[in-house]
């Protein structure tokens, strides 16, 4: 099987192509024209050579490598052009989240993959994690008997090394762009897709205020048409010396109990004499290999794989409709 | 207060679960207590030959120093009118009342009589909150950005919780101390929004609620309010996150028992109230800080004023909840303690 890898604008391309590698059966190519636009950033061939992948320098020599499957790791602003392109292309594409910056685009991008006959899958990696897996067939069976309401936490450092995060135009807003969207595909998820009808979200830009122009924190309610009530906590709230990039954590109120899940609770915790620091040493199984590996047993079955197009739609929703409530200081109703 | 020498006279009023928390709080700070209450007076005193019950209100408040009223919600302003009147100082558990138009009445009343009332925001006076608030006022987080906030145990099981109307529901009983909490660390809420989950009782057992309130502060800091009343047997826990410019500090009462035993006669929740850290009751603490300052003393962590504004955001988030939109408040005329 053929899998391109199209940018490395999103460093997680690093661990997508070090898991493609990895597998016996699959071919991997990748391209990232868009590093001359990162000045000072790592990119290009030089980064694919470091990776050990084969590169090509335009996404149309990617395309022409006829591949089964694209990972788009682009700009957030990007992904529907990248995706589109891949569709016609009669490639099935796994999009790095957020699926879009607009729902408009995402419903875009779900419309060309359905015309093309392909799949359109959102890298939503903690969906796969161990934690999380367990956590919903242990609702599934009814641990916590009927779900009632859910907190959430995505907290994160602010993301350094790619400049686009906290630019706006290419990543389609901040802290709320960013982490909002894992919690929510997790709760789509545990709830089967139930869409939201109520979002109130309110942000700030307390932390690192002179050097970004996006939000750094905010919290985003919502409320799904089943009763469900959600609350997540996306900030960039981290320290820059915090011992790891963040975290994610779920709480799951059900009518006969408590579930709390801790996506990264596997760690063994330390002490560095010399540096000063904490050392946390995560173990167990990652969630990226798991991931792909739904994404390529779609193509090999042709069943399409979860998360698609429409939890990205749905979770693209949450993050629009937070904005305007946050602009507003009103929920927003969808 | 009259007597400020020898031992203190209490009238506690009711017999409920609070209250008998603070009676072993008044015994250890060598008060007399006589309890009035319309039931489980006897039960409560039972034991104590420090503690007597007073056949009526009337005669608990005659001669007390300290009236502290630990009757349902909807009971506070009759007790606290009648404390003032006969001019006794006054604890009152929170909320201080079901409204804070009657909360700010009952307030007026206290100091027009010229006796003092301080609201039992016990959370205050937790040993890890205050560590918490002390390394936060000092700028430990610098700037504020976030706050989180969570509560969560046993839903009680006296009927007068579950009614809305008497008890103020989960944001009234419960949320208040955090949402007061949260105005303690991040200040002045100029924005409530609040949701709430209610399930269905089944089987003779009360449903789950769990209530989530976003608080946007003057200082445009965020923060959020969990509030959960889960199915019996569930533990009490409590969790607190302040994310600032300066750093986080974050506590897990589960994670950071300082002692934890399975098996054997321990499958039991610790019920309704907190377990607390190993250090003395933070209810006598917080009953020696308001003693101390109806003595004369410096004011406690707590005020009047605190009490009412704790009941308005407590009131906004049920406003929310019930219209389900944001609750703009101002803060034109809130009186602005240093």
């Amino acid at each position: 099987m053929k899998i391109g890898v199209l940018s490395f604008a999103h460093l997680h391309a690093a661990s997508y192509v070090q898991n493609l590698l990895a597998m016996p059966d699959v071919d991997v190519l990748a391209t990232d024209p868009g590093h001359a636009e990162r000045p000072g950033e790592s990119g290009g061939p030089e980064l694919a050579a470091e990776f050990g992948v084969d590169y090509v320098d335009s996404i149309d020599g990617l395309l022409a490598w006829r591949p089964d499957g694209v990972v788009v790791c682009s700009e957030n602003a990007h992904h529907r052009a990248h995706v589109e392109r891949a569709a016609a292309a009669g490639a099935h594409v796994l999009c790095e989240k957020p699926l879009a910056t607009s729902v408009a685009d995402a419903e875009a991008m779900v419309r060309a993959c359905a015309e093309a006959g392909v799949h359109l899958m959102v890298a939503y990696p903690v969906r796969f994690s161990p934690a999380f897996t367990a956590l919903r067939e242990a609702v599934e069976k009814g641990a916590v008997g009927a779900v009632r309401a859910i907190t959430g936490t995505n907290n994160g450092r602010l993301p350094a090394g790619r400049a686009w995060f906290t630019d706006p135009a290419l990543a389609g807003g901040g802290a709320m762009t960013d982490h909002t969207v894992h919690v929510a595909d997790l709760v789509d998820s545990l709830l089967s897709g139930t869409p939201a009808v109520s979002v109130y979200a309110q942000s700030n830009r307390v932390l690192h205020h002179d050097d970004v122009s996006v939000e750094t924190a905010g919290l985003v309610s919502v409320e799904y048409e089943n009763g469900v009530v959600m609350t997540v906590d996306c900030s960039w709230s981290k320290p820059d010396t915090y011992p790891t990039w963040g975290g994610l954590t779920l709480q799951v109120v059900g009518s006969a109990g408590v579930a709390d899940m801790d996506a990264f609770g596997q760690r063994v915790d330390g002490f560095a004499a010399e540096q000063g620091t904490q050392v946390w040493l995560p173990y167990g199984a990652g969630a990226d290999d798991a991931l792909l590996d739904a994404f390529l047993e779609g193509i090999r079955t042709g069943v399409p794989p979860q998360p698609d197009g429409m939890v990205g739609v749905r979770t693209a929703q949450i993050v629009e409709a937070g904005y305007a409530s946050a602009a507003s200081g009103q929920p927003v109703r969808l | 207060m009259r007597n400020t020498d020898g031992p203190v006279d209490v009238a506690l009023i009711g017999a409920g679960g609070i209250a008998g928390v603070h009676l072993a709080g008044w015994l250890a700070l060598g008060a007399r207590v006589r309890v009035y209450s319309t039931a489980d007076a006897e039960r409560l005193v039972a034991g104590h030959h420090l503690a007597e019950v007073a056949p009526s209100l009337q005669h608990a408040l005659d001669g007390a120093d300290v009236v502290d009223v630990c009757t349902p919600t909807f009971a506070h302003p009759d007790v606290v009118l009648a404390a003032a009147a006969a001019g006794c100082d006054v604890v009152c558990e929170k909320p201080l009342a079901s409204t804070s138009a009657v909360a700010a009445e009952m307030v007026d009343a206290c100091e027009r009589a010229g006796v003092r009332i301080f609201p039992a925001h016990v959370v205050r006076f937790f040993p890890e909150y205050t560590a918490m608030q002390r390394h936060v006022a000092a700028g430990g987080v610098g700037d504020i950005a976030v706050q989180r906030f969570t509560r969560s145990g046993s839903r009680p099981v006296r009927d007068w919780f579950a009614d809305d109307d008497l008890s103020g529901g989960i944001v009234m009983d419960q949320m208040i101390h955090d949402l007061d909490f949260a105005r303690w660390t991040a200040g002045e809420v100029e924005r409530v929004f609040a949701r709430r989950a209610v399930g269905p009782d089944e089987g003779g057992v009360r449903g789950v609620v769990s209530a989530q309130a976003i608080l946007t502060h003057a200082s445009g800091a965020v923060s959020y309010v969990t509030g959960t009343w889960a199915a019996p047997g569930s533990t009490f826990r409590t969790t607190f996150e302040v994310a600032g410019t300066g750093g986080i500090v974050h506590h897990d009462s589960v994670a950071r028992a300082p002692l934890a035993i399975d098996g054997g006669a321990a499958g039991e929740s610790r019920g309704l109230l907190p377990g607390t850290a190993f250090t003395e009751s933070p209810f006598l603490t917080e009953l020696r800080a308001f003693l101390t300052a109806f003595r004369g003393g410096p004011p406690p962590p707590v005020s009047a004023h605190d009490g009412v504004q704790a009941v308005r955001l407590a009131e906004a988030a049920n406003a929310s909840i019930a219209s389900g939109q944001a609750v703009e408040l101002s803060n034109d005329d809130v009186e602005v303690l240093a």
